[in-house]
């Protein structure tokens, strides 16, 4: 019987599948030659391959063992992306030992260890603001459900009992859930940027910015004028309002024109429009008294 | 204690002077797998294995004693030639020379006992 080109190709074949887990380039360098090989061995004599070489596995592993390549290698490609974590974890591992004694401890894990709970808790804040968030749109340091604060209060509530929950239960998971679980710290975190970002442009934006310059108070937005009578029931015109604090009251809005047509302009000083007040003045002479704190 | 004893055959010997085998037919002239496996048989290592030659010749070559050319041929497939580079020369002088000695310790040890070659 002689050996055909289809039992050297399957030879080959074979061969190489069982060399599979070599990086690709030494796999081709270690076969190379056997094709060639193969056609000398069946031109030198009769008997099928298998009988003369033993198995393609057989023929694997002895080529394996004389060439000294270790098995269990990933394909290159991985292979560099697993070095270089190997890599970032070790130097992480060293960095961990040598700042621990700045915390007082033998390494900093050692030192975050029993804050674990902290961050759960944050964890949870987290959450429901995200929740939250993704519900309603708009979102400040508690979170809303449809600008409902009790309903957002139980949110948080739920979100940190949850949260706290899974920190005592995520420890020993393995796998894909703890990959999904390195996925959703990773959202979190980024997500906690965005409300510090946002939490830090409207603390420096001048709406918050710490002592009011005017006092103004929402409740009262249906107020256009302030009208100001005097004991006599005399309208006091170009009357100051101010709070405890020394701080003027401003309310309302100029909803009139004056003699020249124009909107008189927006002061701390009332009425704005004399003409409108809802009891007719009594006093000709105007009277410029001024109201103090 | 079985297990701790070994019997002395060929095969084992051989896995430990394999690259020096290899070494020493390529030392006068170069050759392509096939050629140094025959070479080999003929010195009278017929135990040797085809896929121990070629790994053989894969890891001499990877650890820079040997080099490599193609040869094209017309009658048959291209052939990969191995030939000995100035590290394999001195690399097959050494393990020469710790063969020799070693053999004639050996030799010595058997023949004070008188057991015959």
């Amino acid at each position: 019987m002689t050996v055909t080109g289809q039992e050297i190709t399957d030879y080959v074949d074979r061969v190489r599948a069982a060399l599979a887990d070599l990086p690709p380039t030494v796999r081709d360098e270690l076969t190379e030659d056997l094709p060639e090989h193969l056609a000398e061995v069946a031109a030198e004599a009769d008997g099928a391959l298998v009988d003369r070489l033993g198995t393609p596995e057989a023929y694997a592993a002895e080529l394996r063992a004389a060439a000294g390549a270790e098995p269990g290698r990933r394909p290159t490609r991985f292979h560099r992306l697993a070095e270089a974590r190997q890599e970032t974890a070790t130097q992480l591992r060293l960095l961990d030992r040598q700042l621990g004694p700045v915390f007082g401890h033998e390494t900093v894990s050692d030192f975050l260890r029993p804050l674990r709970p902290a961050w759960w808790l944050v964890r949870g804040w987290l959450a429901a603001l995200l929740v939250a968030a993704m519900t309603d749109g708009r979102s400040g340091l508690v979170p809303r459900m449809d600008g409902n604060t009790s309903g957002g209060l139980l949110l948080l509530i739920g979100a940190i009992v949850v949260s706290l929950w899974w920190g005592r239960r995520s420890a020993g998971i393995t796998g894909w859930p703890r990959r999904l679980h390195h996925l959703g710290t990773a959202a979190l975190l980024l997500f906690s940027v965005a409300v510090l970002a946002d939490v830090d442009r409207n603390a420096s934006s001048d709406f918050y910015g710490g002592y009011e310059q005017v006092s103004v108070d929402h409740r009262y937005d249906r107020i256009e004028d302030v009208f100001v009578y005097d004991q006599q029931g005399r309208l006091i015109r170009d009357a100051r309002l101010f709070d405890q604090n020394g701080v003027p009251i401003q309310l309302g809005w100029p909803s009139c024109t004056d003699g020249s047509g124009a909107v008189p302009e927006m002061r701390n000083t009332y009425p704005y429009c004399p003409e409108l007040a809802p009891f007719a003045p009594t006093a000709s002479a105007p009277v410029a008294p001024t109201t103090t704190p | 204690m079985r297990t701790s004893v070994f019997c002395v055959d060929a095969t084992q010997l051989l896995k430990g002077v394999l690259d020096l085998a290899v070494l020493a037919v390529l030392k006068d002239e170069d050759g392509y797998g096939y050629d140094i496996l025959r070479r080999l048989r003929e010195a009278g290592l017929t135990e040797v294995g085809d896929a121990s030659v070629y790994g053989t010749l894969r890891r001499l070559f990877a650890a820079g004693l040997l080099t490599t050319y193609v040869v094209p041929s017309e009658s048959g497939p291209h052939r990969k030639y191995y030939s000995l580079n100035a590290s394999g020369r001195d690399q097959l002088t050494r393990s020469g020379k710790t063969w020799r000695s070693f053999a004639t310790t050996m030799d010595a040890l058997l023949d004070d006992r008188g057991m015959a070659a």
